[in-house]
């Protein structure tokens, strides 16, 4: 490729830049065996969303493998309710697909519009509706994927941990079989709540709700920078929490065209927050009866979160100037009993913060699943 | 304005201005400064890009060529770096990535900018070229064809 073009390819979302040696966009599973096999040093691409760096090439000798081609939506299987797909397929076009049978797939991360099926496996994404839907592995059959020496194997549930959430590191994923859940009729509810113990407590009785899909909470200031304060009676102006609850029936107070408004802005919130200057993202995942103390030091420290709270991930935003404070926050999640990364992955960004234990168990799944040591080499572990 | 910019690097290209006259090296410093400028003016359009991805999700170049570098995102991190490149003329202008950045970027005047730079600069397509020379001396894009072809267009 061009070496001006190369640049693209040595970005993601992350805003992380590194260096390629070159790029490369196959357009069949066996030009991906070909390149795979005869290449030194692998980083698989899909969407360019990641969060962690997952996909940015380093030291000018890693191959950007751009799977974005690989779009073909495959059969469908309406007994089994799957349909196999290409890694390369976007998200929403999947979703605009299933729509003429009345089906979708239920994991929906911030990034559906442009977020590749490939890409939301290795990164196993969580996104709003983890509440009832849980992750992506949870609905994958099975995956496809190219070993090092160029194989393809397919791998079923019992093997899929091996390459789902492992953000590219032990093989290439070239196509998938995803299970099908029937398209429900949504509405939703924006709600301001004062205090946090308060919140805490809202969460846990919608959790018990099985009508509810989603339960995503903005902070103060997050809601102070989308223009939700509205003055009370008095005509003052009270800082509070909002949460944003999806109903799988008309339980909700907004619906049709409100009801879209109300997700269009929830996906803007972080690019938002982004363009603001508080452009590190960070995803811990904590327990809920003790996400008080983190909510507590984020707003201590000027940090402005949302996140998935029915599901116990956050997500703070840091400036530049509040950069200094991730490690300590890192000690206090860790304090907490809670995950450095939720949903976002390891990558380049947190790699210094996996705990030993979990260190070496990686380095068994990778030195069995690649032995070669060629794919995404220098993330994660 | 592209199309009397790819006009002007024409005749200076051909050594020969709108009076008939040779260039002098003047005029052609003169575009080689305004094609500097346009290129730090695209650039400053991407100032705030966070680099989301957004935009791709709506660009109709994209979606057919499925290529990272034909989005509007790779053409955003291309001009952040000024540099000019052939993919910077496919665009269709339609707008749709502007209307999903969360930032409200104006990436189509970034690129028009970035587009008149190149042609100012010389660095234009020659398709395009041909197609200004084609409406100079025959009055059409296509050249010289048969009157019977002119005959046969029609507008809607």
């Amino acid at each position: 490729m061009n070496k001006n073009l190369l640049k693209i390819y040595e970005t993601d979302a992350s805003q992380l830049k590194g260096k390629a040696l070159d790029v490369v966009i196959p357009k069949t599973i066996l030009e991906v065996r070909n390149i795979v096999a005869k290449s030194r040093r692998i980083v698989p691409r899909g969407g360019g969303t990641g969060l962690a760096g997952g996909c940015v090439p380093q030291n000018g000798v890693d191959l950007v493998l751009d799977l974005s081609k690989l779009d073909i939506i495959g059969s469908y299987d309406k007994e089994r309710r799957t349909i196999e797909v290409g890694a390369g397929v976007i998200l929403d076009e999947l979703q605009a697909y299933l729509m003429l049978y009345r089906l979708e797939f239920p994991v929906k991360p911030a990034s559906h519009a442009i977020a590749t099926i490939g890409g939301m496996i290795a990164t196993d994404a969580v996104g709003s509706r983890a509440v009832k839907y849980g992750k992506t592995s949870n609905w994958v059959k099975w995956v496809e994927i190219v070993d090092g020496y160029g194989n393809l194997h397919r791998k079923g549930v019992t093997e899929l941990s091996d390459y789902s959430g492992m953000e590219g590191i032990t093989g290439v994923i070239v196509k998938a079989c995803l299970k099908l859940a029937p398209i429900r009729k949504r509405s939703a509810s924006l709600v301001k709540v004062e205090n946090f113990d308060e919140v805490v407590a809202i969460v846990h009785k919608l959790k018990r709700d099985s009508s509810v899909s989603m339960v995503e909470l903005l902070g103060k200031q997050v809601s102070e920078m989308l223009g939700l304060f509205e003055p009370d009676e008095s005509g003052e102006v009270k800082s509070a929490y909002h949460l944003i609850i999806e109903y799988e029936d008309d339980s909700g107070m907004l619906n049709g065209k409100e009801y879209a408004e109300l997700f269009e802005m929830r996906d803007k919130i972080g690019p938002m927050l982004s363009g603001g200057g508080y452009s590190r993202l960070e995803d811990p995942k904590i327990l809920l009866d003790k996400s008080d103390k983190l909510v507590s030091w984020f707003e201590e420290h000027g940090i402005p979160f949302f996140g998935h709270i029915g599901v116990g991930i956050f997500h703070p935003r840091f400036d530049h100037d509040q950069e200094k404070y991730i490690p300590e926050m890192i000690k206090l999640v860790k304090k907490l009993n809670g995950q450095i990364s939720g949903e976002h992955g390891i990558g380049i960004l947190k790699r210094k913060f996996v705990e030993i234990n979990d260190q070496k168990i990686l380095r068994n799944v990778k030195k069995r699943t690649d032995p070669e040591n060629k794919f995404n080499v220098g993330k994660v572990i | 304005m592209i199309l009397l910019n790819v006009l002007r690097v024409i005749m200076v290209k051909n050594k020969i201005t709108e009076a008939g006259r040779p260039a002098d090296s003047r005029q052609v410093a003169g575009a080689k400064i305004e094609a500097d400028n346009l290129m730090e003016e695209a650039s400053e359009v991407f100032d705030s890009c966070i680099k989301c991805g957004m935009c791709k999700s709506l660009c109709p170049v994209f979606k057919v060529l499925k290529e990272e570098q034909v989005s509007p995102r790779g053409k955003a991190i291309i001009l952040s770096d000024k540099i000019m490149d052939k993919i910077l003329f496919e665009c269709t202008f339609c707008k749709g990535c502007e209307r999903n950045c969360p930032l409200d970027i104006k990436i189509c005047d970034g690129v028009k900018k970035a587009r008149e730079a190149m042609v100012l600069r010389g660095k234009g397509l020659k398709s395009n070229e041909e197609m200004m020379e084609n409406i100079r001396k025959y009055g059409t894009p296509f050249g010289k064809g048969d009157k019977k072809d002119l005959e046969k267009l029609y507008c809607c």
